[in-house]
C-alpha cells in the first residue's frame, strides 16, 4: 500500500496480482453476473488506486479496507443497476438448489484451501443454519435486520439474535487469526 | 449501553446491519467508550476479511488487469 500510496503502478499491479480473486469473489457472491463483476473488479482497483492516500495502517489491515471498499461498491452497484429482483431469483435458485450456499458452494475436491480459508470455513460452518443464513443476508446481500426478517418471515427480536450470536461466535473463532487478517 | 453490548452492537455495525434507532444509541455509545471503543471496532472489521476470505478466490479475465493498469498510466501521465 506504501508504494501505490506514492504512485507506484507496479505495487498496484502486485496487489492486482495478489487479491483480485478474492475480492472478485466476494463481488461475484454480491451481484451473480460474472461481466459485471469483472467491470467492477476493474473500478474497486482504480478507486484503490485513487483512494490509497485516505488508507491508514492504523485503522485496519490493506485487504480489510479493500473488502470494505469492494463489498460497499458491489452492493451500491447491485442496488443502482436494480437487478436486485434478478439477483434475488438466481439466489432463491442456487438456495433451493444449495441450502447451504455459502459454506458448501464447490466440494472440498475442487477447492484448494489455505490454512486460514480452512479455518475460517470451519468457523462457519460450525454455525446453525439460521445464524448463517441471517448473515449471509447481511453481509452479502447488504439486507437490514427488517429486510432479513421479511424475506426469511421471521420475528425482527429473532433475525438481531441470530446476527449478534453468529457474528460473535465468528468473532471468537477467529481470536487466532485475527492478528494475521 | 454497557461495553458488552456495545460490542455486540459493533459487530452488526461494521456489516452495516444495525437499524437507523440503534446506529444513534451505539453513536452516543462510542463517544462514552471512546479510544476502547474505536479499537474494538478496528478489530471487529477483521470478519470482512474473515468472509472474504471464506469464499473460493475467482478467476478474472486478462482484459481486466490490462485495462486496468493503461487507465493508471494515462491517469499519471495527464
Amino acid at each position: 500500500m506504501k508504494g501505490i500510496q506514492t504512485g507506484d503502478a507496479d505495487a498496484l499491479s502486485e496487489l492486482y496480482d495478489r487479491y483480485n480473486g478474492i475480492l472478485k469473489a466476494l463481488i461475484l457472491r454480491v451481484i451473480h453476473n460474472e461481466a459485471e463483476a469483472d467491470d467492477l473488479l476493474q473500478e474497486i482497483f482504480m478507486e484503490i488506486w485513487n483512494q490509497a492516500k485516505n488508507f491508514s495502517a492504523q485503522k485496519g489491515k490493506p485487504l480489510g479496507w479493500m473488502v470494505t471498499l469492494a463489498r460497499r461498491r458491489a452492493i451500491d452497484g447491485l442496488r443502482k443497476k436494480q437487478a436486485y429482483a434478478r439477483a434475488e431469483e438466481r439466489l432463491k435458485n442456487e438456495t433451493e438448489q444449495q441450502p447451504d450456499a455459502w459454506v458448501h458452494n464447490a466440494t472440498e475436491e475442487e477447492i484448494v484451501l489455505s490454512d486460514t480459508r480452512l479455518l475460517i470455513r470451519k468457523v462457519i460452518s460450525g454455525l446453525p443454519p439460521a445464524q448463517q443464513q441471517a448473515i449471509d443476508l447481511a453481509f452479502f446481500r447488504g439486507m437490514s435486520q427488517r429486510e432479513i426478517a421479511a424475506k426469511t418471515n421471521t420475528p425482527l427480536g429473532t433475525v438481531k439474535t441470530r446476527l449478534e450470536l453468529g457474528l460473535k461466535k465468528i468473532y471468537d473463532g477467529l481470536k487466532d487469526l485475527r492478528d494475521e487478517l | 449501553m454497557n461495553f458488552e453490548r456495545f460490542q455486540n452492537q459493533s459487530r452488526l455495525y461494521v456489516i452495516g446491519a444495525l437499524e437507523p434507532e440503534e446506529l444513534e444509541q451505539f453513536e452516543k455509545a462510542r463517544k462514552k467508550f471512546g479510544k476502547k471503543a474505536e479499537d474494538f471496532i478496528t478489530k471487529c472489521y477483521a470478519l470482512h476479511e474473515a468472509f472474504a476470505l471464506s469464499l473460493r478466490p475467482a478467476k478474472s479475465s486478462a482484459a481486466i488487469k490490462e485495462r486496468l493498469m493503461a487507465m493508471v498510466k494515462a491517469k499519471k501521465e495527464s
